[in-house]
């Protein structure tokens, strides 16, 4: 054989497709777990919150009001309770998530040029409920300000509010990009770990096969690598081109620097998997052991918790981990619209890790082949 | 007998490493960790940028202001906006507060200068806290105006107020008063990282006996039937995963003093009922797909996609109807309303018994498969 390379890179990709459990996680959950998600949170925002309303002023200017309310797009009100009592019960039956107490002196106070109190309660069975009913009631009771008092005095320092990025204030467009990158690295880790306990089984508990083309650990390795970038380079167009466009989450990086940026990615995915792998036996251990670290390890990516809120020593141990650099670099890149340049930190990051789970998996490699020749 | 399965089954447990991980060790991890992560509850000094145009003393003092904020600290001073926004695409920055030039004179010549605020709604928590102190910052601002403008023209401190802001709006966050994220997450997270580690455990307790070919033997403990068998399998598990969760339960309420605004039995009943939930889903796994390995993706995918569709980050309200339908065949889907209802909310029994039957109706799913999982177990030898 003139290149030993070419023939482990051969039998690599048949330990991957002969695999239905490899096949699963290499090909099928890369494919159909983004897209679960982004069916999940495709909505991107929660529209038409019912609202009941318990309207004890019974005048003009408090139905002026409710209509307002009701005419958002954040809120529905779904009902005039007559009072209190009847409100709750609507809210503990969920069929509404949030009651508006107009007091009986509403009119009055208004008229009179007296602040009124209106009482806003909220279910907290979502933050988004919360935030639904405050600013549909904030917003409408700045509008009856115009109304009520013609001469009342301009607000002297308005404000503009924008958001910059995920303009829209998106779920699937803030989490679903987090959830792509995490995706690729946890798919890689079980696949190989799984390849990997394969190995270990039939062969005695070495990591390659007692072949002449395995005695070199740099050449297996790279050989190893090439079948598992194969594979991946086509899941990666999949997840980090197609399904952005797919689902219109925000894709504002070209094709070009998301691809210098996912190599690096990929590469410090799958030797910090090999590295991982190592150390685990039994075909079915990865799963078991493996899947529920997606949580912390998301979390742990500051994406949904903000970064800076993350106590020192989480916000180290992440550094472990590739999906930490990929999710943060990933998200600036391709929703924010940050260069190369300004995601430096995550690139240099990314490519530092590369290099130093390459030098442990060499190193593993070494030793399990001299323990090999031992044993025999 | 029972006892006898149940005897064989400990057994098993103790001997294989796996099982000390999944059932205690990593339950275990996840507590420390999702514990320690928010022990601060909401997220405090998230960093903004300052571009003050003005620089003025009323300008500054504004600035001050924001920073004074639990939520915000101002980090950084930038000469432009355009500088602002680069730090904020390297992820320096959350915010940018900016103040536009000639600020202080606009305010007294009454020409109405507009402030400019900007979040990063890439990062939805850090982005939505950001825009409340500052839009609070903003309204403060109007409101000191208005009152010396309103004072210097007669009018009363009320009558001012009035004008600005007619009616006020007083908020009542049921059950959550301080709108602490860590409250919901904790709570739904962990019992979720829970059901998922059951989900695994039953069907690597069932699949593992195909794949050894050891079916035989433990069904002949459970006098070949096979419900027996499962009990006598299942029931110490039950125990112990029911132990792991009341110590969670212990953590989460008594040394964090998360609301348990009604009855902690309500939640403890709900606590076993979810377990039997997922246990029963793994049952219903390993028959569907009598191979170790496909059962448990079965279970590792049901449990992952439980955590989005349950909804306590992102309403089932606000997805797709189909969605919204598939959300009841997840456990956690059913603890996370009962949770609202009894610990949340305190609400009588009776809002709350249509999810504790729904957990308990999980239960029938293994009959379904009964049969075939009994096929499986003596005929079917393990295929890789």
């Amino acid at each position: 054989m003139k290149f030993p390379i070419f023939t482990i890179w051969r039998e690599e990709l048949k330990n991957i497709y002969r695999d239905i459990g490899v096949v699963l996680f290499f090909i099928v959950v890369p494919f159909i777990y983004p897209v679960l998600y982004s069916i999940i949170y495709n909505p991107e925002v929660m529209r038409e919150t019912p609202m009941v309303v318990v309207d004890m002023s019974h005048s003009t200017l408090s139905r002026d009001f409710v209509r307002r309310i009701d005419a958002t797009p954040d809120v529905q009100v779904y009902k005039y309770a007559s009072n209190m009592e009847e409100a709750k019960e609507i809210v503990n039956s969920k069929k509404a998530y949030g009651i508006l107490f107009i007091p009986q002196e509403f009119s009055q106070d208004i008229h009179r040029g007296k602040q009124t109190t209106v009482s806003l309660y909220a279910d907290m069975s979502g933050l988004l409920f919360y935030k639904a009913v405050l600013l549909a009631t904030t917003e409408a009771s700045l509008e009856m300000r115009k109304i009520v008092n013609v001469n009342a005095i301009e607000l002297p320092v308005p404000y503009e509010a924008i958001s910059l990025y995920n303009t829209q204030n998106g779920f699937a467009s803030f989490l679903v990009p987090g959830i792509l990158v995490l995706v690729v690295q946890q798919t890689l880790l079980l696949g190989i770990s799984m390849i990997c306990a394969t190995t270990r089984e039939r062969n005695r508990g070495a990591l390659v096969p007692h072949n002449p083309i395995y005695s070199d650990a740099l050449r297996t390795i790279l050989g190893k690598v090439m079948a598992y970038l194969t594979v991946y380079i086509f899941m990666s167009i999949w997840v980090f081109i197609v399904m952005p466009s797919l689902f219109h989450f925000p894709h504002l990086a070209n094709e070009g620097t998301l691809a210098l940026f996912i190599l690096p990615y990929l590469l410090a995915c799958i030797f910090f998997s090999m590295v991982v792998a190592a150390f685990i036996r039994g075909r079915e251990t990865p799963m078991m052991i493996l899947v529920f670290t997606s949580l912390p390890i998301l979390f742990m990516s500051g994406i949904s918790w903000p970064q800076t809120a993350i106590p020192a020593f989480w916000k180290y141990f992440g550094y472990l981990f590739p999906s930490t650099f990929g999710i943060q670099g990933f998200v600036k890149l391709n929703s924010m619209g940050a260069s190369l340049n300004e995601i430096a930190f995550e690139y240099k990051a990314l490519w530092l890790q590369t290099g130093i789970y390459f030098i442990i998996t060499l190193l593993i490699y070494k030793i399990s082949l001299l323990l090999h020749k031992n044993k025999i | 007998m029972i006892l006898q399965t149940a005897r064989r089954e400990i057994e098993r447990l103790c001997k294989n490493k796996i099982y000390w991980f999944c059932m205690i060790v990593a339950p275990l991890i996840s507590l420390l960790f999702f514990i320690s992560l928010m022990y601060n509850g909401l997220p405090t000094k998230l960093p903004a940028g300052l571009v003050d145009l003005d620089n003025s003393s009323p300008s500054r003092n504004l600035a001050r202001q924001l920073d004074a904020f639990a939520g915000t600290k101002i980090t950084a001073h930038y000469p432009s906006f355009e500088e602002a926004r680069k730090s904020m695409q390297r992820g320096e920055i959350y915010g940018i507060f900016l103040i536009p030039g000639h600020f202080a004179q606009d305010v007294v010549v009454e020409k109405q200068p507009k402030i400019s605020f900007y979040t990063n709604n890439s990062y939805l928590i850090a982005g939505s806290l950001l825009f409340r102190d500052m839009k609070t910052v903003a309204n403060l601002a109007s409101g000191s105006v208005v009152l010396q403008m309103g004072r210097a023209r007669g009018y009363t401190n009320a009558q001012i107020i009035a004008s600005i802001q007619p009616i006020l709006i007083d908020t009542h966050p049921i059950g959550n008063p301080w709108l602490n994220y860590s409250v919901y997450l904790n709570n739904v997270i962990l019992l979720g990282i829970l059901s998922l580690l059951i989900m695994c455990v039953t069907v690597y307790s069932i699949g593992s006996e195909i794949k050894g070919k050891t079916a035989g033997e433990w069904l002949k403990t459970g006098n070949n039937s096979i419900l027996q068998s499962l009990i006598g399998k299942l029931l110490p598990q039950t125990i112990i995963f029911f132990i792991v969760g009341l110590m969670m339960f212990a953590v989460l309420y008594l040394f964090m003093e998360f609301p348990v605004n009604g009855s902690i039995w309500n939640m403890i009943l709900a606590l076993l009922f979810f377990i039997f939930a997922s246990q029963s889903l793994g049952v219903f796994m390993i028959g569907c797909f009598p191979t170790l390995r496909l059962g448990l993706s079965f279970a590792c995918i049901w449990g992952m996609i439980s955590f989005s569709i349950s909804g306590f980050s992102y309403p089932v309200d606000a997805m797709y109807p189909a969605v919204q339908l598939m959300s009841n065949l997840f456990p956690l889907r059913h603890y996370f309303l009962i949770y609202v209802d009894q610990a949340l909310n305190s609400r009588a029994l009776f809002y709350s018994w249509p999810h504790y039957m729904a957990l308990l109706a999980f239960g029938l799913l293994p009959i379904i498969v009964l049969r075939s999982l009994k096929w499986s177990l003596q005929y079917k030898s393990y295929q890789p």
